[in-house]
């Protein structure tokens, strides 16, 4: 049978964001897949060599516009390691609970726009959404924005937790505790979801390290890697948690591994509230001019809900001479070519769904 | 680590058969008087990094691709080659990954002028 080409994008409502995808068809099977992307190239990498250290933390936050927080903090790190700036204690706990929480609306997101892309399962989608908002409350009492935080300062943080915000949010994971079985009642008993999802998009363990795929999508396929666990940063190594594995390396895997971080993150967000040390948590305030760096390289590594951004810094006085960010998005979109290869046409969006792309995180 | 560019191929297949079989990121940095390619892989056992510096003199900006050895590299090395203007051999040169990039320098390079007005290779 010829080869049938057809374009998908750059504006389609399932590829969340603007990216074209060019699919070769034979009949309705997936030949290849090239993506094409940098619709959102906005040079950030250079960017940020032309302007003061802490200037450029919200062109970082712009990068992944799901997980804003996240990618703040792993840049802030970044510089601190290169300035020796130790972080406060306190700072490091309050840290780890806005990053969970980030985490948690993340996947919900995620998790909800999947469901609408793979069956019109639209009653998920909202679900997760007003779930979402919760959070996202949250994080508005703590950081004063809903969107946008960059509440991350060099050694601290912008300002403490409002007064009422422990008790806020213990109410809000005991909410989200109940809420998730209802997802997992609701979404896996679906038989539209499961005859679309279960070995669908296979990925061997092997195969997933050769295309190098990271986060959610690489723990469902086997490979035990979390960087809170492997590598542990600010306060992760005295929680009690465990990285979520599974197996069978299929697009329900990939959805089902963020159902169960959301719970780990709950726990690991419980833990950090309930040992909540007293002190202060105030970062440098942003001047113009900051510390000289004492490190001329860093290398900072941080798991994000969508899997690990490694920051490559290359210190000058005042400015950075060179930021390299790894995004793990760009490299799971890399990988779609490999993934769809073999698998139906319509089931192309699903694939796409669970790896969880953002294209600002692809194009930087 | 620094590695030779002709022994970089070798090494990188060395260093998989010993376990480090993730690929982390391949990136360059300018230092004008030479670029610096780096490749991060890692034991996803032990969770240990290691980073293979390659130096390469600006007027000479080629090296050997590793996608034979980690498929993961694709991206990488097409968004460096761009960025950079580093050749890749040993691969077909396929299209521009991030941009339609016409102008004179390669954007990441620090001969690029980030302020000054836009020039493309025709007003060269």
């Amino acid at each position: 049978m010829p080869i049938t080409r057809i374009n998908v994008g750059p504006v389609h409502p399932s590829t969340h964001g603007v990216i074209r995808l060019v699919v070769d068809l034979d009949g309705d099977t997936i030949e290849n897949v090239e993506p094409h992307v940098g619709f959102l190239h906005r040079g950030v990498e250079k960017l940020v060599e032309t302007r003061m250290y802490m200037q450029s933390t919200p062109y970082m936050e712009k990068l992944d516009y799901v997980a804003p927080m996240s990618y703040n903090d792993a840049y802030v790190a970044a510089v601190e390691a290169a300035m020796g700036i130790p972080v406060k204690e306190r700072a490091q706990y309050i840290r780890v609970i806005l990053l969970e929480l980030q985490r948690i609306a993340s996947h919900l997101l995620s998790i909800g726009t999947l469901c609408n892309d793979i069956g019109q399962m639209f009653t998920a989608f909202m679900w997760s959404f007003k779930d979402r908002d919760i959070v996202l409350d949250l994080l508005q009492e703590a950081t004063g924005s809903r969107m946008f935080y960059v509440n991350m300062r060099l050694g601290g943080l912008h300002s403490d937790l409002p007064p009422d915000f422990e008790e806020h949010a213990l109410n809000t994971l005991d909410y989200l505790e109940k809420r998730v079985p209802q997802y997992e009642h609701y979404i896996e008993r679906n038989p539209i979801f499961t005859e679309r999802m279960k070995g669908i998009g296979v990925v061997s363990k092997e195969l997933a390290k050769n295309i190098g795929i990271t986060g959610p999508a690489l723990r469902a396929s086997g490979v035990n890697y979390d960087v809170r666990k492997n590598s542990p940063y600010y306060v992760y190594d005295k929680f009690h948690f465990n990285p979520q594995v599974l197996y069978d390396g299929d697009n329900f895997s990939r959805y089902k591994v963020k159902i169960l971080e959301i719970k780990e993150s709950i726990r690991i967000a419980r833990a950090a509230l309930k040992s909540l040390p007293e002190g202060d948590a105030l970062g440098m305030p942003v001047k113009l001019r900051s510390p000289n760096p004492k490190n001329r390289i860093s290398i900072v590594s941080r798991e994000l809900p969508r899997g690990e951004c490694l920051m490559y810094l290359v210190a000058d006085p005042q400015r950075p001479y060179r930021l390299s960010i790894r995004s793990p998005c760009f490299i799971n979109l890399a990988a779609i070519s490999h993934i769809a290869k073999g698998e139906r046409f319509a089931d192309l969006f699903g694939i796409l769904g669970s790896l969880d792309i953002i294209m600002g995180c692809i194009d930087r | 680590m620094k590695v030779d560019r002709d022994a970089l191929v070798a090494t990188v297949s060395r260093m998989k058969s010993e376990g480090f079989d993730y690929l982390v990121k391949v990136t360059a940095v300018d230092y004008a008087d030479h670029i610096d390619v780096l490749y991060i892989l890692r034991n996803t056992d032990t969770s240990k990094d290691e980073i293979l510096e390659v130096m390469l003199d600006p007027e000479d900006l080629r090296i050997h691709t590793i996608i034979n050895i980690h498929k993961s590299a694709d991206w990488y090395e097409r968004e460096m080659s761009e960025m950079f203007g580093i050749g890749i051999l040993g691969r077909n040169a396929p299209r521009l990954l991030l941009e339609k990039w016409d102008g004179v320098d390669p954007p990441l390079r620090k001969v690029f002028a980030w302020n000054a007005a836009y020039k493309t290779k025709e007003d060269k």
